[in-house]
């Protein structure tokens, strides 16, 4: 098999006496969309802020294209291209769209002076190009006056924007109306074609369904399924969502698997 | 300029995912003359200097329409008042109100600015007597910057809030000011107090002082930090939202360090201009306590949030003009003394609830 592009090794954190995951381990492929599900607090946005670089795990290992990494941090996953939307801390509501998506990367001259007039027309292309946003006025917007579906499109374009190997999305439909969902969705499948792998972090079955190739299905911090789109269906994600591993091999009885 | 729609619109389609029934934000117009300006003040107004701007100048315009009119009961446009009064206060405090802002917008806070500034102003008159002007100033900035990183550091690597960190090291400064110069007074050599000290500080060029030229290049280099350098942009991001900042790799403790070190040497600054203009600093720090408040309510009157992630240097400069006005004019109107805080304090409160319903209407 191809070397893949991140391999997670019995990853487990523990907050005190918690654990919040234990033992999970998993590969993503190159140019692969992979869908990373579960019902709330099975362990989805640890195994997000692990791999983005955020959280340190309490054991484990971090491959990245099969080289072992030590001091996983954001400087690091940001160097191998890694770009992650978070659920819930994306964006700073008192800065407009454009210092939003230049946030920590702006255009800058040598003495680190921003370039306000190329950022202003690069979040413009930025925002046409991404995802469609309605009723969006002008890049120089405040983030506060955006609604949270308006506000979620800016953090997908930033991330698409700065994309390189691996795109992380916590659950980015959540907010978006129909029609831009099913943008980002296409747009992730072109993606693909580009090279960039994936990760779709939802709870929406369908949503995942429809553009990924593999799904990983955790419960109560452990992964109870992995399995390539061909290989499974809706309703044997639901089952194992709704109820664990057991539920997987009830439904595969059923099924006569 | 009427290829410029079209411009854009080219710039745009490579890559585009091919919506072409949704509008584009490169579609809509380029507005012109009053409409654009229109637009630009819609994203003014969310910085928060906007507001206080209109007032400050409706206040100015009133004080100068009675300064010509009344001259004799009113006398704001004698130069005794423009270089004697405003141009020797509006400065000191506009000077602390910018650093001071600057350490709220990333969500902080100093309380111990009084007892800096008599720290500031001690080690100036001392190594001025000494080693001379240029390495006094010098020494002064630094102590500034340093006191304020003892503090900073305190406050960033044990988390302890701010407000409570830094009352307690207002105490220990305090002190440390009686420490170093003994209980009384430092005093600036008499023939210290003329010469190259004078002009480069307090020197009275008959409507404005030096001081004033101080304030225009700290505005100017503060606006430039904070609203054009990156490393200002990292300063409203962490104020704003330091979960999202750190998700981007922008390092809170390091931005928030540069903050506190900023408003240090802008203390130190301001401690000189008071020292000289007094020519005398007793420790202890009761002789600057009032700067403190003073200052921080110039940055809230200005539109600064006391959240953090919010506010401008203009509106910094706005709010410390405003209060040193609202003085002058209480005081050439012959009021009371306990008018003066009165009005002050109503300022404050009025202004801080003016920006607490105008942050509501940015939404």
């Amino acid at each position: 098999m191809k070397t893949p592009l991140l391999r997670l090794d019995n990853m487990s954190k523990k907050y005190g006496p918690n654990t919040v995951l234990s033992d999970v381990s998993f590969e993503i492929g190159k140019s692969e969309v992979v869908g990373l599900l579960g019902d709330n607090g099975a362990g989805k946005s640890t195994l997000v802020k692990i791999m983005s670089g955020v959280v340190p795990a309490t054991s484990g290992n971090f491959y990245w294209e099969d080289e072992k990494i030590e001091n996983l941090n954001r400087e690091a996953t940001e160097k191998f291209g890694i770009e992650t939307i978070f659920q819930d801390s994306a964006l700073v509501p008192q800065m407009s769209i454009t210092r939003n998506i230049f946030m920590g990367r702006e255009i800058r001259n040598k003495l680190g002076f921003m370039k306000m007039r190329e950022m202003a027309q690069v979040a413009t292309d930025v925002l046409d190009s991404v995802v469609t946003i309605e009723g969006i006025k002008s890049p120089k917007q405040l983030v506060q006056s955006l609604s949270g579906g308006q506000a979620q499109a800016v953090a997908i374009a930033r991330a698409v924007h700065f994309k390189r190997r691996l795109l992380i999305l916590d659950e980015p439909t959540s907010a978006l109306a129909v029609r831009a969902t099913e943008a980002l969705l296409d747009y992730l499948r072109q993606l693909k074609t580009e090279g960039v792998s994936s990760v779709l972090v939802t709870h929406n079955l369908h949503h995942a369904f429809k553009v990924c190739d593999r799904h990983i299905v955790m419960n109560h911090g452990r992964k109870i399924l992995d399995v390539a789109r061909e290989d499974t269906s809706v309703e044997e994600l639901t089952a194992a969502v709704v109820s664990g591993a057991e539920g997987v091999r009830l439904y595969r009885e059923s099924v006569g698997k | 300029m009427t290829s410029d729609t079209s411009k854009l619109d080219q710039s745009s389609s490579p890559g585009d995912v091919g919506k072409a029934s949704a509008r584009k934000l490169s579609d809509s117009k380029k507005l012109t003359g009053f409409a654009a300006i229109k637009d630009n003040l819609q994203f003014v107004r969310g910085r928060g200097g906007f507001e206080i701007g209109i007032v400050l100048l409706v206040l100015v315009i009133g004080y100068v329409t009675a300064g010509i009119f009344i001259p004799n009961s009113f006398p704001f446009l004698d130069s005794n008042n423009l270089s004697g009064v405003i141009s020797q206060a509006v400065p000191v405090l506009a000077i602390l109100g910018i650093g001071v802002g600057i350490l709220m917008v990333s969500n902080e806070f100093d309380l111990s600015l009084g007892a800096s500034l008599t720290c500031d102003a001690i080690v100036f008159i001392q190594v001025d007597q000494h080693a001379g002007l240029f390495l006094a100033s010098i020494a002064a900035i630094a102590t500034g910057a340093f006191i304020a990183l003892v503090n900073g550091a305190i406050v960033v690597y044990t988390r302890i809030p701010s407000f409570i960190a830094t009352l307690g090291m207002s105490f220990f400064w305090n002190g440390a000011s009686i420490w170093i110069n003994g209980t009384q007074a430092a005093e600036l050599d008499q023939k210290h107090q003329t010469g190259a000290i004078e002009w480069v500080y307090v020197h009275n060029f008959g409507v404005f002082r030096s001081q004033f030229l101080w304030m225009i290049l700290v505005v100017v280099l503060a606006w430039f930090f904070l609203h054009r350098h990156r490393l200002g942009n990292h300063v409203y991001a962490v104020g704003g939202n330091v979960a999202a900042a750190e998700a981007i790799s922008i390092n809170p403790k390091k931005v928030k360090l540069l903050s506190f070190g900023i408003y240090g040497s802008l203390v130190g600054l301001a401690a000189i201009m008071i020292a000289v203009q007094t020519s005398s600093m007793q420790p202890g720090g009761s002789a600057t306590a009032d700067y403190t408040l003073f200052a921080i309510a110039a940055a809230v009157v200005g539109g600064t949030s006391l959240q953090g992630g919010r506010g401008s240097v203009f509106g910094m400069l706005f709010g410390a003009t405003l209060i040193e006005l609202i003085q002058n004019g209480l005081i050439l109107g012959r009021a009371p003394y306990f008018y003066i805080t009165v009005f002050v304090g109503l300022t404050i409160v009025v202004a801080a609830i003016f920006n607490k319903l105008m942050e509501g209407k940015a939404r």
